[in-house]
């Protein structure tokens, strides 16, 4: 029953374009993904996997623990690749030879820019007023940089709203990271990072095309009185219906967003799996002490725990209405409805977008926010909360699907 | 083998599609003669468990049908009127499908399969696709699909309607030969598609049993006779306001009428054997004029 359910979707022309759209966004986030430039020693611009290459074999000589004596040295090595000529030239050409010496280090040039630019600024050229005795701030500057956040008297921004509770528990947290950091080249989890949401978000869309014709098609093709009046009407083939959702939901989740990684990091490198997520750009205010490799696996799961959710809400619309046009919405109001709030000033709203299932396909936002949740007089950071609740929710409505259609009358 | 409908009622908010009906039906073709509207399809859908009654029990062996569920499903077979399949299956999938949600071990429903599209004559056709299959096509997988399980009441739902005269007759060949050991429940409007199959009819007005027996029986019932009436076409007017007008035909002389009633119409008027649409027209007909004629 399941192999002729999952059939009836893969019979239909319109399912055969969706999964070629499928296909087609595959091949262009990864596409996308792997696009790195290099910028050679003649201050040109290359691409490609030698690129790849090259600046890897850059990063390396950089690789190991960021200790007091490295950031100096990265420093000092900034100071001196800024004072030659090339540096200081007005021509862009010369300006990109300079660049090519500082590739290697430019990772921790970011870091320099999130631990001396503050929490509310990002200066890129930081590190260039800097001097090697300044490096031994380097992490204290992190914690500093949270506590005055926190304790900021401006009442519009997020800290203002935050229990003194949440905001011991940022502290600890941030002062339980582990210094000094390692660093190791990070391109491939850091592009996977940026790039998964948006292929989980699109295939969520795609799959709830599929998926949204699986009960109201009875209807709709008006087999519902053979369907219904079977043996296994109301029982096997209503579950059979469930499991076939549930498989091309499963399976198209992980062998496309396998197939990602497995593009992403084949070509970019599966180096720094072990570093702290903090070490990049958009991690280093997080207060998840966490690795690229586990943030990539709960990107992943938590991708996967989002899209099922929304999935199983839309065929529980399909049983329910009996149509594929009002189900097929569903996805597109569960992700597109918070993804056009989100630039509220509310705090209020944004605490209620930052439960929403959109959060665990886009992982990388509640990463990087103060978004907390108490728990028992316990603060713990939100995606503790979303990911046992959103699996809770999804193992809750199959058989709110199930017991929703085959009670279903034919008129 | 019993099936009965025990003081059945069923209403869709104010309205009552079927307003207390009994009838116990055994072995055999049964015939369901109605208007379109007269309550047919709903009374099949609650046979079929796909409408629970308002009020009153369909028993099958003196068990509620609704409380055996599946085991009651398992004996049954159903060709709604609105036949809906998958367009894109082949006709070999579609009833491999069917069979599966029938029940049928997958080694089994490949043989049924098999012989059943010989059966209906669609064995050169089982894999196109079951959008690109003819009207009468259709109606032959939708038979076959019913019979899938080898049921023991098999309930058909305007099985002829759409079908041209070759079609129809060939199909009323196959549902009697389908009848056998069954109960076989066959809907229409289509009086003739049940007056050499069915052993019992039952004629169904307004949401219920207006009245049933063999076609002698309901022949025999009327206390019209049936008459022939050769006369001008000017005065077909005066007897179709007077009269229940069966058939109208021109010939050369004028028209020929075949009229219902107790009395002679006409002098000159021939009396013929009285048939099942003869029947139908005296319940179910109105004479011209009449509110909400329906022939």
């Amino acid at each position: 029953m399941v192999y002729y359910e999952i059939k009836k979707v893969f019979s239909k022309t319109s399912n055969k374009i969706a999964v070629l759209i499928l296909i087609f966004l595959l091949g262009l986030v990864s596409s996308s993904a792997v696009h790195v430039e290099y910028t050679n020693e003649e201050g040109n611009h290359e691409s490609g996997n030698s690129a790849i290459h090259k600046l890897k074999e850059m990063k390396k000589e950089w690789a190991g623990e960021l200790t007091e004596e490295k950031l100096m040295r990265v420093i000092e090595e900034n100071a001196r690749i800024q004072a030659t000529p090339e540096a200081q030239s007005k021509d862009i050409q010369q300006q990109n030879i300079a660049y090519n010496w500082m590739q290697g280090f430019e990772d921790i040039r970011t870091m320099f820019a999130n631990s001396y630019g503050g929490f509310r600024e990002h200066d890129y050229f930081v590190i260039d007023y800097l001097k090697p005795e300044d490096a031994a701030k380097f992490y204290s500057n992190r914690v500093e940089s949270l506590k005055e956040y926190l304790y900021s008297p401006e009442q519009d921004i997020v800290s203002h709203f935050l229990s003194e509770k949440e905001k011991a528990f940022l502290i600890k947290q941030y002062e339980e990271m582990e210094t000094p950091l390692k660093y190791e080249d990070f391109m491939g989890w850091d592009e996977s990072e940026y790039n998964a949401p948006m292929l989980i978000m699109f295939m969520c869309l795609i799959l709830g095309f599929l998926v949204a014709g699986i009960f109201s098609n009875e209807t709709k093709l008006k087999a519902d009185s053979i369907f219904f009046s079977a043996y296994h009407g109301r029982k096997q083939a209503v579950l059979a219906k469930l499991v076939a959702g549930l498989v091309i939901v499963t399976g198209f989740y992980w062998l496309v967003m396998l197939l990602f990684s497995a593009i992403v990091l084949g070509i970019l490198g599966t180096e720094g799996a072990d570093c702290m997520i903090q070490i990049s750009l958009g991690g280093w205010k997080s207060f998840y002490n966490i690795t690229f490799l586990q943030r990539h696996l709960l990107i992943l799961f938590g991708g996967y725990i989002g899209t099922l959710f929304v999935i199983l809400v839309t065929m529980f619309v399909s049983a329910k209405t009996k149509s594929a046009v009002v189900s097929v919405m569903v996805p597109f109001i569960l992700l597109f409805v918070p993804a056009f709030l989100s630039g509220s000033d509310s705090y209020t709203l944004n605490q209620i977008l930052g439960v929403l299932p959109d959060q665990l396909m886009q992982l990388n936002k509640p990463l990087k926010t103060f978004n907390l949740a108490e728990i028992g007089g316990k603060v713990t950071g939100i995606l503790n909360v979303l990911f046992p609740v959103y699996a809770a929710l999804s193992v809750i409505l199959c058989p709110v699907v199930y017991q929703v259609y085959r009670r279903a009358e034919v008129k | 083998m019993e099936l009965e409908l025990e003081h059945v009622t069923k209403e869709f908010n104010d309205f009552k599609a079927v307003s207390d009906v009994s009838y116990t039906m055994h072995n055999g073709v049964y015939g369901l003669l109605g208007v379109n509207g007269a309550g047919k399809t709903t009374t099949m859908r609650m046979l079929c468990t796909l409408l629970k009654p308002s009020a009153g029990r369909i028993t099958y062996d003196g068990r509620d049908i609704f409380e055996m569920d599946g085991e009651y499903r398992k004996m049954l077979g159903y060709l709604p009127q609105d036949f809906g399949y998958y367009p894109d299956f082949s006709v070999q999938d579609y009833l491999m499908y069917i069979a599966s949600i029938k029940g049928l071990p997958s080694a089994l429903a490949g043989k049924r399969v098999k012989e059943l599209l010989g059966k209906v004559g669609l064995s050169k056709a089982k894999n196109k696709k079951m959008k690109k299959l003819s009207g009468g096509m259709k109606r032959r997988a939708g038979i076959a699909q019913a019979m899938l399980n080898d049921p023991r009441i098999l309930i058909l739902d305007e099985p002829t309607a759409g079908l041209d005269p070759n079609e129809r007759i060939r199909f009323r060949n196959l549902i009697s030969e389908l009848s056998e050991d069954r109960m076989v429940l066959l809907s229409t409007h289509i009086v003739s598609d049940v007056e050499y199959i069915a052993g019992e009819i039952l004629l169904m007005k307004d949401g219920e049993f207006a009245h049933s027996g063999t076609v002698y029986e309901l022949t025999a019932s009327i206390p019209d006779r049936v008459w022939n009436v050769k006369a001008a076409k000017t005065e077909v007017d005066t007897y179709m306001k007077q009269y229940k007008v069966a058939n109208v035909k021109t010939v050369q002389e004028g028209v020929e009428l075949r009229i219902l009633s107790e009395q002679i119409p006409h002098p000159g008027a021939i009396q013929e054997e009285v048939c099942l649409e003869d029947v139908f027209l005296y319940y179910f007909g109105e004479k011209a004029g009449e509110e909400d004629g329906v022939l």
